[in-house]
């Protein structure tokens, strides 16, 4: 990054980053990412404690272990028969990607991900080909450097399953594209960690496409999961589960932004969560349907449960409506565990702590739609 | 030895005393009921020998087979044979009724050092159970109540004492919101739990109950004390003339 170009935003960046960057310049890996992630820092800085979507995360202190120098390496991605995987240095990888860049996400909306643009040490272009359904899974394991980008694109027609298995990363960034009547089942689990890591999630569906994400979350140190998903084809389906169970002081916080922007569009959201101990956990789900998007027909709901007085849920579902003929719905509710239930299950012979967790269990399997993961993480199955 | 035993049993709710000195015997292969009017402490006293929290025990003693309970907590009092069937069977949204049931069982079966049973002939004895409640094995994968009607509740609860086969069951209510039909199915449990081993007091507020379930002593609480105790005449007595003629 040349120092003249990157002045501009040193005032909005958390000082301590910008003189790393600066310093820095970005790596030399991918580097066709580098120009639009140093122009979107120029234009639009970095977001700060202070800003609003960072309210309940303190970003500085992400920006904290930001690392000194973006080591790079291989991601550990095993791709089954009829799936095709190229490494973001491959020509193939970075003609695919700059074909289908602002259609997930746009770099203004998600400024981390131009850290990542910049110091990214590994990336993947994952290719389900037209017409293909495989059963096998791809998977995204626990390896690699602690930047990451992974670009999936689902032709039309094509039908896969991806796996993010429970792993250490700085920053990582699943970028989704389906084509017409693809279909992508995301499982993506997150163990307990002691470490703070921020990743984006984006999914550009087109006409017909869908979209399954089943998360299963622990907390961590700092967790923060940003998710958008884009309906842009009529027709498009998306359905999101979360679920999470926090303790200690781990936090989690979910930024969650489905659009619809064609007719016909479906999308349904169900979270389940627990928290105990001083943990703290966010739900930030926003429904947009932008004029035009017909009929869209569109779900959030989200549930909580508080196992003591010190654990803390913001749960917050909006919704900003364009288009008169739609169906949309939304909920949140944060509560404590029926003691009634406890006492009925105590009558039946369960120990206190095991008709908490079986009560904690039947909360949790409502929004459970990754039986494994939940299983692997001490979730609800 | 008697299977039972209340003695000078005193409750307070919220400082209001409730029970005011309960004495009840019972023996095994007794049926007892337990009338009263609303607001009697029919439900309290039901409750509190199950150890439910919010009730402060001021005076008395309870036993089950000569083990002090009055203090015990609601697990260990099921553990050795106490089984409270809900006046209100609590939802469990997520929970199975089977995994429910297995959990309950193997609870028991953890607390008397035998091996859980397994899930094969549990599932086995549970549809079994179900059938003689006239339960479809559809309900048994149903959430625990969970959109059940009133009256499968009730049925649930009488499935549950069937299959953990408790010393001695407390059924509070378990009559009302009970259709004719679901009346006679929950009496025919009721009849076929009964057996020399073990005992049931029946807390209900009307006699329709015992023309189905003959018991072997009705008392009648009143204002938090048993003011009068019979055999199944008394009974009809009071269905014929109401509480009032005991009253003082």
């Amino acid at each position: 990054m040349a120092g003249s170009t990157a002045e501009p935003a040193v005032r909005d960046v958390p000082s301590a980053l910008a003189r790393r960057l600066m310093a820095l310049g970005p790596n030399t890996y991918a580097s066709w990412l580098d120009r639009e992630a140093c122009e979107s820092v120029v234009a639009n800085g970095l977001p700060d404690a202070r800003a609003e979507p960072w309210k309940y995360t303190n970003v500085n202190r992400w920006y904290d272990v930001v690392p000194g120098e973006g080591a790079t390496g291989p991601l550990a991605i095993n791709a089954p028969p009829g799936v095709h995987a190229f490494d973001f240095d491959d020509d193939r990888a970075r003609q695919l990607g700059q074909a289908h860049r602002g259609k997930a996400f746009e770099l203004a909306e998600q400024p981390l991900a131009a850290v990542n643009g910049l110091l990214l040490g590994a990336g993947a272009v994952i290719v389900a080909p037209q017409g293909r359904a495989v059963a096998a899974p791809v998977r995204v394991k626990d390896a690699g450097p602690a930047y990451q980008h992974v670009l999936l694109v689902i032709e039309a027609g094509a039908s896969i399953t991806l796996i993010e298995e429970p792993a250490d990363f700085v920053h990582r960034i699943v970028e989704v594209i389906v084509e017409p009547g693809g279909r992508l089942r995301h499982l993506r689990r997150q163990r307990s960690a002691d470490r703070r890591e921020c990743s984006l999630v984006a999914v550009h569906l087109a006409d017909e496409a869908s979209y399954v994400l089943a998360q299963s979350s622990r907390g961590a140190e700092l967790r923060r999961n940003d998710v958008v998903v884009t309906l842009a084809g009529g027709g498009a389906q998306a359905t999101i589960n979360g679920v999470w169970q926090l303790v200690g002081r781990e936090h989690l916080d979910n930024q969650i932004v489905v659009r619809h922007l064609a007719p016909h569009g479906t999308s349904r959201q169900t979270y389940r969560g627990v928290g105990a101990d001083r943990s703290r956990a966010v739900l930030n789900g926003r429904i947009h349907i932008a004029s035009g998007a017909k009929a869209a027909d569109a779900t959030l709901d989200n549930k909580n449960l508080l196992a003591t007085d010190r654990a803390e849920v913001y749960a917050k579902p909006e919704l900003t409506i364009y288009e008169s003929d739609v169906r949309c719905s939304h909920g949140a509710t944060v509560g404590t565990l029926d003691e009634d239930a406890v006492f009925f299950l105590r009558c039946r012979g369960l120990r206190d702590d095991d008709a908490r967790a079986l009560l904690v269990r039947g909360f949790l399997r409502e929004a459970v739609a990754d039986e494994e993961g939940a299983a692997g993480l001490g979730l609800a199955t | 030895m008697s299977l039972l035993q209340v003695r000078d049993l005193r409750v307070r709710v919220d400082d209001q005393p409730i029970l005011n000195g309960v004495d009840l015997t019972v023996e095994a292969g007794e049926v007892h009921a337990v009338m009263g009017p609303n607001g009697s402490g029919k439900s309290t006293l039901a409750n509190v020998l199950a150890g439910r929290p919010g009730y402060e025990i001021t005076a008395g003693e309870i036993t089950l087979d000569e083990a002090d309970l009055t203090q015990a907590l609601p697990e260990e009092r099921a553990h050795r044979g106490l089984f409270l069937a809900f006046q209100y069977p609590i939802e469990i949204p997520g929970v199975s009724n089977m995994e429910f049931l297995k959990a309950a069982a193997d609870a028991h079966a953890k607390h008397a050092g035998r091996t859980e049973p397994s899930a094969m002939a549990f599932i086995k004895q549970a549809r079994g159970c179900a059938e003689r409640l006239h339960l479809s094995a559809d309900f048994l994968k149903r959430g625990v109540n969970e959109g059940f009607s009133g009256g499968e509740k009730k049925r649930n609860e009488i499935l549950q004492m069937l299959l953990l086969e408790p010393r001695l069951a407390v059924l509070d209510e378990t009559d009302s919101g009970l259709d004719i039909d679901a009346l006679q199915v929950v009496a025919e449990g009721i009849n076929a739990f009964r057996s020399p081993a073990n005992a049931v007091v029946l807390v209900t507020h009307y006699q329709r109950l015992l023309n189905h379930v003959v018991p072997d002593h009705v008392h009648v609480l009143i204002d938090g004390r048993i003011v009068r105790s019979g055999d199944h005449t008394l009974a009809l007595t009071l269905e014929d003339e109401g509480y009032g003629w005991l009253d003082g």
